[in-house]
Formats: structure tokens, sequence, C-alpha cells
């Protein structure tokens, strides 16, 4: 076999997944037709979040008492709830700040737990440590978490975000270590170290470059957990307080006029439920495309 | 025959590596070793190739990365240019990986995906700060060159190359830094028959420009044959026979050697010599038997062989052999019929030098 005709092999869409280099993972995500209804849908609501107070047609928190619990209509799309403010801008600025949450609680999450991961991975004597710290911190439920952290510093949104992040730390801290460990056997880490290379160098450019792309799409497919666990928080009352709008609060306030005015509790409970979705069908998109195995 | 220097570049003296075996969930405790790699001795002479030669699991691997120090040795002394390497610290360690390099068994798990080509060769001359950038950006045209491979291939993923091809980037990355040994841990064993003829003689060409040492750890007989000036024998962690590759293929002197040489496949259907056939699987490193190691599956055992171990002993020649009765043994015809057939390797390195020759350009290119 002549060098000129080795030349002509080409890649293989299989073998290389490179999450942020190649362009071909973004055009097969697009021939997913749900995916891209659920990525739009995302972009559309994260967009509309990001410039609520431009988008938004009213203060959501203006009160007015001339028109409390009113139906959806031409003037108010979504009505008004029980002080009269309009839903649609309380909605928008809502997902805002649930966006916001589970964005927060995802990445600070992510970050802590794909390091705790890879460390156990590449430093077996940590291993043991590291990975009961992730069992203590899943034994508890994140809306205990919530409770303790609003019982001692106060409800708010520092108290959900907490909870987010030892809500998706030991998972994470598993997922990436699982993947690290596979890393570790393959023969370049240690071609790695017969050249000489750093453990810094090693962790990051060897190990954490590998095994980022299996963390990124699980925290994807977390991503709706994430929020659903933020909103049930803000639902139970120990996340944003009023009159600050986020959706999970929005659902509670509007449970007390539920037969009277039902759009309240239920406008927000459906963008909960429509993020959700979405993050969660683009969490499972991405991961098909992903993974060389389920390919055709 | 090339020439050999005095001093030997590696000096491997008692290696020992055992791996504890532990059991329990809260109170860790060792209930024995794997005793991978048993009181091993041997030295590689400046361009020289040394084979180290078993069935899988015998330790071989192991001693390799032990030589690399990419394990810490149990006991036992390695010595690199008579520099000891089995104590010395980290920073003094990495100073040495400039001169000991090793190429790996499998091309599709030995390269990182996330680098360049240009960056897998690149980077042992950075880390050991040789060169300028500049000057690196030349070297990994040079070293594309010196496997065979072309220029702009540096701005390439491993995983655009075929099996070939990657083992190729896997020997310029070894031969980056310059070294003076490079351990072949099964190099051709992963690759395809039509390719393994083709990076044998890169190996040997690059020996002999760069004067290189090689400790070319392998199972295929054949391939051992046709590169190695000596070849050492190992089972179950302990070297069985060591000898000039023409003596130990000639004359092999323990039955664990006669019976892996007969065991090589002949072409020729006419010539049916008896072979040598082993009974059983390779005991298990866990415990290994008491006495001669190799007792257990040996067609010769006496009852000396189930308590006293052999010492490697001289048989003349530089020839060593651990076995308590080999002067008494005999050589079975299998064993020196086998040195003469070696499968097609031998037609398909011909071959391939005469593809070469006619194309008047060096091995690979």
């Amino acid at each position: 076999m002549s060098v000129d005709a080795l030349n002509a092999s080409t890649p293989t869409a299989a073998e290389e997944n490179g999450l942020f280099s190649r362009s071909g993972v973004l055009r097969r995500l697009a021939r997913d037709k749900v995916a891209l209804v659920a990525a739009l849908l995302l972009t559309a609501i994260g967009l509309a979040a990001l410039f609520a107070p431009l988008v938004a047609p009213y203060d959501p928190y203006l009160t007015d008492l001339t028109k409390v619990m009113q139906p959806p209509s031409a003037e108010h799309w979504f009505g008004t709830d029980n002080t009269g403010r309009d839903i649609l801008s309380r909605v928008i600025y809502g997902s805002r700040n649930t966006l916001m949450l589970g964005l927060v609680g995802v990445i600070i999450g992510g970050f802590l737990g794909g390091f705790l991961g890879i460390l156990a991975a590449y430093y077996r004597r940590l291993d043991g440590w590291i990975m009961r710290l992730v069992d203590v911190m899943l034994a508890f439920p994140a809306i205990l978490i919530g409770l303790a952290v609003a019982a001692i510093f106060g409800a708010g949104l520092t108290a959900v975000v907490i909870a987010l992040v030892v809500a998706t730390v030991p998972d994470v801290a598993r997922v990436a270590r699982g993947a690290a460990i596979g890393i570790m056997s393959q023969e370049f880490m240690e071609a790695g170290r017969a050249v000489g290379v750093s453990d810094r160098t090693l962790i990051w450019r060897y190990l954490t470059l590998n095994c980022i792309s299996t963390i990124f799409v699980f925290l994807t497919l977390r991503f709706g957990q994430i929020i659903l666990i933020g909103s049930a928080l803000g639902f139970l009352g120990m996340g944003a307080q009023p009159p600050t709008a986020e959706l999970g609060m929005m659902a509670a306030q509007g449970r007390d006029f539920l037969f009277m005015a039902p759009h309240i509790a239920t406008i927000p409970s459906f963008m909960i439920f429509v993020i959700v979705l979405a993050a969660n069908l683009l969490g499972d998109a991405l991961r098909d495309v992903l993974d060389p195995r389920l390919q055709s | 025959m090339r020439l050999v220097e005095a001093t030997p570049v590696l000096q491997v003296d008692g290696l020992v590596k055992h791996f504890p075996v532990s059991r329990g969930l809260i109170r860790r405790k060792v209930i024995g070793m794997v005793r991978a790699v048993e009181g091993v001795s041997f030295e590689i002479a400046r361009g020289e190739t040394l084979a180290l030669v078993g069935e899988s699991g015998c330790g071989k691997s192991t001693t390799g990365r032990l030589v690399l120090r990419l394990m810490d040795p149990t006991a036992g002394s390695v010595r690199f240019k008579g520099e000891e390497i089995a104590t010395l610290d980290k920073h003094a360690l990495r100073r040495l990986r400039r001169h000991m390099q090793i190429i790996f068994q499998d091309p599709y798990a030995s390269l990182n995906p996330r680098m360049t080509v240009g960056e897998i060769l690149a980077e042992p001359m950075a880390v050991h700060d040789l060169h300028t950038a500049a000057e690196r950006a030349t070297r990994v045209k040079d070293l594309l060159d010196v496997v065979g491979l072309l220029p702009e291939h540096a701005r390439r993923y491993p995983h655009q190359f075929s099996g070939g091809q990657r083992q190729r980037i896997g020997i310029a990355r070894a031969l980056a830094v310059n070294p003076d040994l490079i351990i072949c841990d099964e190099p051709v064993s992963a690759l395809d028959v039509s390719i393994q003829a083709q990076i044998v003689n890169l190996l040997q060409n690059l020996q002999q420009r760069f004067g290189l040492s090689y400790l070319f750890i392998a199972h295929d007989l054949a391939v051992v044959k046709h590169i190695s000036d000596r070849v050492a024998v190992m089972y179950l962690g302990q070297l069985v026979e060591i000898a000039n590759k023409r003596d130990l293929y000639d004359r092999p002197l323990h039955p664990y050697t006669q019976a892996l040489l007969s065991a090589i496949p002949r072409p020729d259907p006419s010539v049916r010599k008896e072979r040598v056939l082993l009974a059983g699987d390779v005991p298990s490193p866990f415990a290994p038997p008491p006495g001669c190691r190799f007792h257990t599956r040996c067609i010769h055992a006496q009852p000396r062989c189930r308590q006293e171990q052999p010492e490697l002993r001289d048989a003349g020649n530089g020839h060593r052999v651990a076995c308590h009765f080999y002067e008494t043994l005999p050589i079975p015809e299998a064993a020196s019929t086998a040195t003469t057939s070696l499968g097609k390797l031998p037609e398909r390195l011909a071959a391939f030098e005469a593809a070469k020759a006619a194309r008047g350009g060096p091995a690979g290119a």
C-alpha cells in the first residue's frame, strides 16, 4: 500500500464526535425534526427570557386591582392574576429566573461534579474518599437540601441554587468518573506518561478533553430535571420570594384560585412543562447524535 | 552482525513486580500477590535488539513497563547507561524519558484523539524543552518523512489514519526526543499481516539509521526471528532461556522454548514432524507452582523439578537456560526444522524489500 493511496482515507463521522469542533454534529441534529422543534422552542424561550424587559408587554410587578383574574384576552394574552398583573409578562420574567436557576445549577454542579469525578479517576487514592462524599450527597434529596439551606440562610434564589448544585454534583461526578476511568485505561494515557507529560496536562488535555462530550450530553439531559426541581422548590416557597416572578412560585400562588381562574396556575405550569420537555428531547437527540453506536 | 559496544544501554537485574490482591469492603486485607515478574535479569547492548517472548500473561509487557518506570518495581534494579532508575524521583525520571521511549501494541488506543498528529509529535519535544517552536514544526515534518508519512499529515487527527499509519505516528512520537532505547510492546501484533512487514522493516531501518536499541516484546516468533539479535523466553514471570537468536532457534534447550518453536506453523504439509504439544493452561501467577514453574506442563518433569527452582545456567556462548536437566534432554528435530520454515514472513519481507528497491526509496516512503 503506497502512501498516496493511504492519503485517500477519509474520516469516519462515527469515530470523531468533537462537540465543539465538528460542524457535522449540528447538521445531524437539525435533521432530527423533533430535536429541531425542541431546540427552536428553547431558543425562543431563552431569547425572550434574556431580553425580557424588551419583550414583555407590561411591567410584571405592576398591580391593577381593577383588572384582577381576567381570562386571556387581546389586551392580556395570558390574562391577569389575582392582583391584576399581566401573566404573559410575568411568565417571561419567570422563565428568566427559572432558566437562570437551572443554568447556574447545571454549570456549577457540572463543573464541580466533573472535576471530582475526573480527579477520582486519575488519582485512584482519592477515589474512595471522593466517591463516598458523592454517596453522602446522593443520599439527600434535593428538596431536603433546599429546605435545610433555606432554614439556615433564609429562603431565596441562593438556597435553590445550592440545592440544585447538590442535586447535580453526585450524578455528574459518577458519570465523569466512569467516562474518565474508561479513558485512563487507554494506551495514550500511558504514552503521555512515557513522554514525560505533566499531571496537569494529562488531566486536562488527555483525560478531560476526551470525556467532556459525555459530561456535556449528560448535563443537557439533566437540565430538564434540574429545572423541575428548581420549580418545585419555588412552588414550596423556598425559592424566589414574592413579588419576584418565578414559574414554580407563580404556580403555587395561582393554586388558591384554581377554580375561579384556572389560567393563573396552569399557564406557568404549562411553561415549565414545555421547557422541561424541550430540554429532555434536545438532550436525547444530542446523545443519539454523539453516540456512534446509535448511528445507522 | 551489527557493531555492538561493550557498555550495555540497559541492565536489568533481579526485577520483581508483585501486584497485591486485596479483599474486604471496609478493612481491606491483602490476601496475596500476583507474581507478575519474579527476578528477571538481562541486558541490552547499544544498537542491539533483545526480543522478549512468551505467552500472554507471562509478564513480558509488565517487564517493559517496569524498565520505563511506568510502574514501580517491587524489587530489583534497572540501570540505564549505568544509572540506577528504579529509585529515581519524579523530576529525574522525566529527564530520563528523553532517552527511553515506548511503542505500543494498539495503534488505535495509543494516540490521543483530541490532538493533531503535529501536536502529538511536538509534545515530547516541548515537554523536554528541545528546540524552538519553529524548529519543532520542522522536526515534526522530518519525523513524518522518516516514518513514511507526508508533511501535511501533521494537521490531521489520528482517526483519519489507518492502523499501519497510526503505528508509524506512534513510532515517530517515540523518535521525537532522539532516544537511545525503545521498548516495542508488541508493535505489530495488532496490525494486518500485510502491514506487519512494513513496520518491522521500518523499525530495522530506523535502528540502523539512529543506532537505536530495542527491547522487542512479542509473541510472534517469526517476526522475532527476523528482527532480533538475542531472544529471551519468559514463562510465568521468569526467564527460562536467553540466547543469541541463531542458537535459540537452532538449539533450543529449555522444553518450553522447544514447545514454543514447534508451535510455529509450517507451510509445507509434507513435513510431518512430531510436535511438542503443551498440555493444560499456564498456571495462575497468583499461586505459581513450586520448584520449576514449568514442571506442571513439562513432558520431561522429574521429582527434583517440583522441589527445586532451577537457576539460569550458562550453556556456553552466552546461551543461558533455567532447566535442571537441559544437558540430557533431546533437542526435538521439529525445533530445528522450524527455523527454516517461518511461514510466509520471509517471503513477505523479501517481496517488500524488492518493491522498495524497485521504487528506489527508503522503506515505507
